[in-house]
């Protein structure tokens, strides 16, 4: 396949990573299954998301790459739900922080600030968001439907994996809406940015600033603020 | 998009609480990109809020064919990267966060965020301007279940269906030609007799097979049970009514001014929007609004990147004489 990265880029985030890298990231990546519990995917898009994934990769000696295919155990473990799945792992993930489909468009650049937090270990959410994300002790299951035309679905993704990073029980997924139709009818995702919170207890659209998305996490907990 | 992979938004910036700012631009749009430009280059030091996604409302223009320097056109998304780019290499510090409240004490502004309070001595206000919403009873119910307002998000959810697009200017006209490449049928509505679009874009649209228009309608409902499924559309003129059967309706219907953080502070038209003079002064000294924020005659990318030049050269002139 040709290469996807044109050369300028290549240069530019092999400097971004040089600068911001602290410990190994590992990008471990589900292209193939048999899975019976795994949602119907659009195969046309994986060779491009292999390709990608190995690019970038090859961009800093911290990168890391696994690639599982068909492997009913990995899938498990992992909590896979789609494919492809791509989870972005560091020291301080609990495989919380994934893509389904591909992290194209805009939401490559979500993919390579994911990397650098990853990597730091630590999000740029304001101190009084990071604490009151830190105490959720129920699980958080994050859905964000996306496409890759979307300016403003990153925000959205970005909240979602920082809000993971902050907390092991918080799972943020970004799902590529054109890839996965079945998904996104069951959600009726008819416009993107769309987060779905734990199946659908509490759901909105549009890119929200991470307070007012937070809130809408605890609805999805039913917790009430006074 | 142009490049599937282009690299969009990555630099990290934090903020310097305890530093007085010479320059807060608020809104990361093609306005308050260029305010940072010139901004850096006139060693000011500056910080630009953007709340959402660098790039403003254009970024969602699948192509712009009137800014001048690229005869070829050029995506809105691939054009605001480029201004961003731009803006990064004069030093500009881009934080994405929203700017929740602006006073103005003694020769001061302070902005709350939610990094804690920021002074800075001048502001210049490019918070642009954002979609009118569908004026029917259903329109709460069915956003984001077939009603939308970018065409460029959420065309491919309407792959091989009929949609609606309300509007008759160049945003209801690109988005009918957008939604054209995935949508079977595009119905554009639109109140008067004549589109309000620029002639080539009318062109394009009368030529293209798959869109038809329902000239002087105005919509009424928005009909379905858990999603669009049709649109009722009153004529202006026998007040007759019809049911279209439509899985989408897209609104491009005009723009309201992102002024609410400026309400009372600063003195508004009758419609909202930040009035200025020549100088894109308003009625406080130290701030600045330009773009589509303030009560300019033209909502282009070119006029809003000259208003935000003479804004910036402006500051530049009251911080020397403070």
């Amino acid at each position: 396949m040709e290469r996807l990265l044109k050369e300028k880029d290549v240069e530019y985030i092999k400097d971004l990573f040089e600068k911001n890298l602290k410990d190994e990231v590992t990008l471990t990546l589900f292209l193939e299954t048999n899975g019976p519990n795994v949602t119907k995917f659009n195969e046309q898009y994986l060779p491009y998301t292999e390709e990608i994934v190995k690019e970038v990769a090859e961009l800093s000696p911290k990168i890391k790459m696994n690639i599982y295919r068909d492997d009913p155990e990995k899938e498990k473990e992992y909590g896979v739900k789609a494919i492809s799945a791509l989870f972005i792992e560091g020291q301080k993930t609990n495989k919380n922080i994934v893509y389904y489909g591909i992290p194209s468009g805009h939401e490559f650049s979500s993919l390579l600030e994911d990397i650098i937090d990853v990597s730091k270990g630590e999000t740029e959410l304001p101190i009084d968001i990071k604490e009151k994300v830190r105490k959720i002790t129920s699980k958080v299951e994050i859905l964000v439907f996306v496409t890759p035309t979307c300016p403003y679905c990153p925000r959205a993704v970005r909240t979602a994996h920082q809000f993971a990073l902050e907390n092991p029980n918080i799972v943020g997924a970004m799902i590529e809406a054109n890839e996965f139709p079945d998904w996104s009818n069951q959600y009726n995702v008819y416009a993107v940015p769309k987060v779905v919170i734990n199946e659908g207890k509490a759901e909105f659209e549009g890119a929200l600033p991470e307070d007012a998305f937070l809130q809408s996490v605890y609805e999805a907990l039913g917790i009430k603020l006074v | 998009m142009d490049e599937l992979f282009a690299v969009h938004e990555v630099k990290k910036e934090t903020l310097d609480i305890n530093e007085i700012y010479d320059l807060a631009i608020i809104g990361g749009g093609p306005a308050g990109l260029t305010a940072a430009i010139y901004a850096g280059r006139f060693r000011l030091k500056s910080v630009l809020f953007e709340k959402v996604a660098v790039g403003g409302q254009i970024a969602v223009s699948e192509w712009v064919e009137n800014y001048p320097g690229f005869p070829e056109g050029i995506s809105g998304s691939d054009l605001v990267n480029l201004f961003k780019k731009q803006a990064e290499r004069f030093g500009t510090n881009i934080v994405l966060t929203d700017v929740r409240s602006i006073e103005k004490i003694d020769d001061l502004f302070y902005l709350e965020t939610e990094y804690g309070k920021l002074r800075a001595w001048t502001v210049i206000l490019a918070t642009g301007a954002e979609p009118v919403k569908l004026p029917v009873p259903e329109e709460e119910k069915f956003r984001g279940r077939g009603i939308s307002y970018c065409a460029t998000c959420d065309a491919a959810f309407f792959k091989s269906k009929t949609v609606a697009v309300i509007g008759g200017g160049d945003t209801a006209i690109h988005d009918a030609l957008t939604l054209s490449k995935f949508a079977e049928k595009v119905i554009v509505v639109h109140r008067r007799k004549e589109l309000r679009a620029t002639k080539i874009l009318q062109e394009a649209a009368f030529s293209n097979p798959k869109i038809t228009f329902e000239l002087e309608y105005i919509p009424v409902h928005v009909l379905g049970d858990k999603k669009v499924e049709g649109l009722e559309i009153e004529n202006v003129v026998t007040k007759e009514h019809k049911v279209l059967k439509v899985d989408g309706v897209f609104v491009a219907i005009g723009e309201k001014p992102n002024s609410e953080l400026v309400k009372g502070l600063v003195d508004l038209d009758e419609r909202g929007f930040v009035i200025t003079n020549m100088k894109m002064e308003t009625s406080v000294p130290g701030l600045y609004a330009v773009g589509d924020v303030r009560n300019t005659p033209l909502r282009q990318v070119v006029t809003a990147c000259g208003d935000a030049a003479i804004a910036a050269a402006e500051a530049d002139k009251y911080i020397k004489n403070l």
